[in-house]
C-alpha cells in the first residue's frame, strides 16, 4: 500500500503540470512550443514537447545563444492557478546598451474551426508589465497562463561575449526569479537575405475597416490624411522589420485605379498626360527613398519592389486597345513616369509592370494572372513592345515585367525571354521543372513562387517550409498571397490566419499593426537561412543544403523535386487540375510533414556552424 | 431619455436629409443613364455579344468536380475579338453620362432559362444585381421582363444605386442580352481596388 503511494506521487510530481506544484511561477519554451492558456502546448506542437526543456541548462537557467545582427526568441509563461493580479519584468543587461530585450503578449485566439485557443497576436508591451489572471480582455475562463514572446536583440556591432538577466514575476508580495544568460557569438547574420519573403496585399480600403476608430473621426478625408499614409508605411515597417517586405496592388480587376496609386492623368489620345503627382508621391516617396524606414533597426532603405498602377485600363484607355491612341496614350505616360521617378533618385526600387486580372471576372478578354490559353501571351509580347517604345534603354530607373505564371510556365520561359523578367510561380507547377529556376535566374530573372501562409491550426514550424522550400530550389523567393486580413473577429472567433501574419493594434489602443507568432518565426527562419547560406564560401552550397533538409524532416534536396509528368508536353488548355495534383504526388508522399521541431534542428545545426567559424 | 431623443431626432433629420438629396442627385442621373441605356440599345450589336463567350466556355459553366472545385472558372474563355468589339462600344456609351458610369453585359444562357449570367464589364466594377466572382447567376425578375418584353427598366433596389436595363438585339430581331447601365449617387474612390 505504501509502495502504491509512492508511486502515485511520483506520478504527480512527474507528470502535472507546474501550476497544479506551485503558486505562481514562471517558465521558458522554446518559440517552436506554442502555449495554450492552461499551461499546455498547443495539439499541432506538441510533437515536439521534448523541447520543453531545451532552454534550461543544468542549473534551472534559461540559457540562450545567438549571432550578432538578428534576434533569439522564446515564449516565457506567467502560471497562475489562482485568479490574481502580477508585475513581470524581463530584463538582460547589458552594460554597452546595445543588446534590446522586446516584450509581447500573446493574445490567445479562439479558433471556430477546431474550438481551441492558440497564441498569435503580439501586443508589444513595456517592462515591467502588470496585469492579472485571468487576461481581462482576453476573456477566457479559466485561463492559468498568460504567454509573453521575448525577442532579445543582438545588433551587428555587439561584443562577443556573456551576458546575463533574469524574468521576474511579482504576486502580491512573492516574487520568482528566473535567470537568463546569453551567450553572443562573434559570427554575424548577414543583414541581406537570400531568400525576399513577400507579404501581399489589395488596395487600401480594408485599412478604413480595420483603423474603424481612425477613420471614423474624419472619412470623407481620411484616405488622403497623413494617418492614411502614416498607416501604410507602418505596414511596409513591420514586415520589413522581420525581413520581409510588402506589397499592395492598387487597382482591381477591371482596371479602377485606387487614387493614392497612381499620378492624376487628364485628356485623351496624343493628348493624355500627367497632372498631378501629390498623392502618389506621399504614399511612394518615403517608400521610395527610404525614409519610411527611418529609426528602424534595419535602417533606411528604399523599397526593394512594388507594383506600378499599370493595367489594360491604365494609363492607356482600353476604348483604343489595338490603335495608335492606345499606343499613344501608354506611350507618353510611362514616359513621364520613368523621367519623374529619374528626376526624384527613385532608382533602387524595381518598379512591376504586372497584370493581375482574369478573364473570368469579365473585364478583360485575356488572363494576365495564371495564363492558361496560349493566345493570351499575345497580348504580353504586346506590352513588351510598348514597355520598350516608352522606356530610354540606358534609363537607371528599374522598370521589370512581372507575371504570375502557373499551368503555361514552361512555355512562358521560353516565348516571353527578354520580355518578362520577374516570374511568380505556382509551387505545384514549378515542382516539375528542377532546371528551370537556374535557367531563368543565369539570365538574370528574378523568380520566386507563392502560396500563402499557414493558419494558427497547422505546426509552428509549417511557417518556415516555404521559404526553406525557395531557399533549396535556388529561387529567389516566395510570396504570400494575402497577409493583412485577419477575418471579421480575429480576436474570439478566429479563421485561422490564413490570410493574415499581423493584426491592426488599434484595439489596443496603437495605431499600427502588430506582429504574430507567425511572423517572428518566419524571421528568424530567415535569419537562419542567411546565416548557413553564408557559410557556402566553406562548404559546398549543395552539402548545406542536403545537412538542412535532413535535420528539417530527414529528407534529401532532391525529394523536394517532382518528375515533369508527361502531362508537360501536353498544350496547357487540355490539363486537368486533377492531373496536375496526381503529378505532384512524389513529393506529397515522399516528404514528411515537419513536426515542431523541424526548425529546431535546423537553427541547432546554423549556430553549430557559427560556433565552428569562431 | 431626452439625450437620447435628440441623438435620435438629430439621425433621423439626417437620414431624412440625405435621403433627400439622394432623390434630387437621382433624378437626373436616372435620365441620363435612360439616356445611354436607350441609345445602347440600338448600337450594341446582338451578333457580336453571341460571339463573346466560347462553347467550350459555355460547355464548363455549370461543371462541377468534387475534386476540382475550380473547373468552371478555369475553362472560362472568351473571343477576345468580339469582347474587345462589345467592351468599346460600352464603354463609349458610358462617356455620354457627366458622371461615372458602367455600362455592362448580360445574357441568357441557352439551355438554361432560369439562369443569367454577365459577360462583360468596365472600370469601375458597379452592378446592382452580380455577385462578386459568380460565372453564371439565378434570372433577375426585372432582366427576366426585359428580355421578354423588350421595354427598358429603371431599377433602385439598392439605396444610391440607379440601374437602368434595355434589351440588345442581333440581326434577326431577337432579343439576344441586356445591357445594365449603372451609377451611384454617391461614388466610393476606394471600393473594388481590390
Amino acid at each position: 500500500m505504501l509502495r502504491l503511494h509512492w508511486q502515485v506521487f511520483l506520478f504527480l510530481v512527474m507528470f502535472l503540470p507546474g501550476q497544479c506544484r506551485a503558486a505562481a511561477g514562471l517558465e521558458v519554451l522554446p518559440e517552436f512550443l506554442r502555449p495554450d492558456p492552461f499551461g499546455g502546448i498547443v495539439a499541432p506542437d506538441r510533437s515536439g514537447a521534448d523541447l520543453r526543456s531545451s532552454l534550461y541548462d543544468a542549473r534551472h537557467r534559461v540559457a540562450l545563444t545567438g549571432a550578432r545582427g538578428g534576434y533569439v526568441s522564446f515564449h516565457l509563461l506567467v502560471k497562475s492557478p489562482a485568479p490574481g493580479p502580477y508585475t513581470l519584468e524581463v530584463a538582460i543587461i547589458d552594460p554597452a546598451h546595445q543588446v534590446q530585450t522586446d516584450l509581447f503578449r500573446e493574445w490567445f485566439h479562439f479558433t471556430e474551426s477546431d474550438q481551441r485557443y492558440y497564441p498569435d497576436a503580439l501586443i508589444p508591451v513595456r517592462t515591467p508589465y502588470s496585469s492579472r489572471l485571468p487576461a481581462p480582455d482576453n476573456q477566457i475562463p479559466q485561463q492559468t497562463v498568460q504567454a509573453f514572446w521575448v525577442d532579445v536583440y543582438i545588433p551587428a556591432d555587439a561584443k562577443p561575449g556573456t551576458l546575463f538577466g533574469k524574468a521576474k514575476l511579482q504576486t502580491g508580495a512573492k516574487a520568482v526569479v528566473l535567470p537568463l544568460q546569453l551567450v553572443i557569438l562573434e559570427s554575424l547574420i548577414p543583414a541581406e537575405d537570400v531568400v525576399t519573403v513577400d507579404h501581399n496585399s489589395y488596395g487600401s480600403s480594408w485599412l478604413a475597416g480595420q483603423f474603424g476608430d481612425s477613420y471614423r473621426r474624419d472619412p470623407s478625408r481620411w484616405f488622403e490624411s497623413d494617418q492614411f499614409f502614416g498607416l501604410i508605411h507602418a505596414y511596409h515597417r513591420i514586415f520589413y522589420e522581420h525581413r520581409g517586405i510588402f506589397h499592395q496592388l492598387g487597382y482591381g480587376h477591371s482596371g479602377k485605379v485606387g487614387p493614392e496609386f497612381a499620378p492624376v492623368l487628364t485628356g485623351s489620345g496624343r493628348g493624355k498626360h500627367i497632372v498631378n503627382w501629390d498623392l502618389f508621391d506621399r504614399h511612394y516617396g518615403p517608400l521610395f527613398d527610404g525614409r519610411a524606414f527611418s529609426g528602424t533597426r534595419r535602417g533606411p532603405r528604399p523599397i526593394p519592389f512594388v507594383y506600378l498602377p499599370i493595367n489594360p485600363e491604365w494609363p492607356a484607355s482600353y476604348e483604343f486597345w489595338g490603335e495608335p491612341g492606345y499606343e499613344a496614350e501608354f506611350v507618353n505616360v510611362v514616359s513621364e513616369m520613368e523621367r519623374h521617378f529619374r528626376e526624384e533618385g527613385w532608382t533602387h526600387t524595381n518598379l512591376e509592370v504586372f497584370f493581375n486580372h482574369k478573364k473570368r471576372y469579365m473585364g478583360f478578354p485575356w488572363d494576365g494572372d495564371e495564363v492558361r490559353f496560349p493566345k493570351d501571351l499575345n497580348y504580353f509580347l504586346e506590352y513588351g513592345r510598348l514597355l520598350r517604345k516608352a522606356l530610354p534603354p540606358d534609363s537607371p530607373v528599374h522598370f521589370v515585367f512581372r507575371a504570375d505564371v502557373s499551368w503555361d510556365m514552361e512555355q512562358q520561359f521560353k516565348l516571353l525571354k527578354g520580355i518578362v523578367n520577374v516570374w511568380c510561380c505556382g509551387g505545384g507547377i514549378l515542382s516539375f521543372y528542377k532546371d528551370a529556376p537556374k535557367i531563368l535566374r543565369e539570365r538574370g530573372d528574378i523568380v520566386w513562387y507563392y502560396g500563402g501562409p499557414p493558419s494558427v491550426t497547422e505546426t509552428s514550424s509549417a511557417i518556415t517550409e516555404l521559404p526553406f522550400r525557395a531557399w533549396l530550389w535556388g529561387v529567389n523567393g516566395f510570396v504570400h498571397w494575402l497577409t493583412v486580413s485577419p477575418g471579421e473577429d480575429p480576436w474570439f472567433h478566429f479563421d485561422g490566419g490564413g490570410t493574415a501574419l499581423v493584426y491592426p493594434g488599434e484595439r489596443f489602443g496603437l495605431t499600427e499593426p502588430i506582429p504574430s507568432v507567425r511572423l517572428k518565426i518566419q524571421r528568424n527562419c530567415l535569419q537562419d537561412l542567411a546565416m548557413i547560406d553564408s557559410f557556402k564560401a566553406r562548404r559546398p552550397l549543395d552539402s548545406l543544403r542536403r545537412e538542412v533538409a535532413r535535420g528539417y524532416n530527414n529528407s534529401a534536396p532532391d525529394d523536394w523535386w517532382n518528375p515533369r509528368p508527361a502531362l508537360a508536353d501536353v498544350p496547357s488548355d487540355q490539363w486537368l487540375s486533377s492531373a496536375i495534383d496526381e503529378a505532384t504526388q512524389h513529393t506529397e508522399k515522399v516528404l514528411k510533414h515537419p513536426d515542431a521541431s523541424a526548425w529546431y534542428n535546423v537553427q541547432q545545426y546554423a549556430l553549430k556552424l557559427a560556433r565552428e567559424a569562431k | 431619455m431626452k439625450i437620447v431623443y435628440r441623438v435620435v431626432l438629430s439621425f433621423a433629420l439626417a437620414a431624412a436629409g440625405n435621403a433627400q438629396v439622394h432623390a434630387q442627385a437621382a433624378e437626373p442621373m436616372q435620365k441620363e443613364l435612360d439616356d445611354i441605356a436607350r441609345v445602347g440599345s440600338v448600337m450594341v450589336d446582338g451578333d457580336v455579344c453571341q460571339r463573346v463567350v466560347t462553347p467550350r466556355a459555355l460547355q464548363y459553366m455549370f461543371a462541377t468536380d468534387p475534386r476540382d472545385p475550380w473547373i468552371a472558372g478555369d475553362n472560362y474563355d472568351v473571343d477576345d475579338a468580339s469582347f474587345n468589339a462589345v467592351k468599346k462600344t460600352l464603354t463609349r456609351l458610358s462617356h455620354l453620362a457627366t458622371f461615372p458610369v458602367d455600362v455592362n453585359l448580360w445574357m441568357p444562357i441557352e439551355g438554361h432559362p432560369d439562369k443569367i449570367h454577365i459577360v462583360v464589364r468596365n472600370k469601375n466594377e458597379m452592378s446592382q444585381f452580380w455577385t462578386w466572382g459568380a460565372l453564371y447567376q439565378d434570372m433577375f425578375p426585372p432582366m427576366e421582363t426585359v428580355l421578354k418584353t423588350g421595354k427598358r427598366l429603371t431599377v433602385t433596389s439598392k439605396p444610391g444605386w440607379i440601374s437602368v436595363l434595355a434589351p440588345i438585339y442581333n440581326s434577326l430581331g431577337d432579343i439576344v442580352g441586356l445591357i445594365e447601365a449603372v451609377s451611384r449617387v454617391q461614388t466610393d474612390a476606394h471600393e473594388n481596388v481590390k
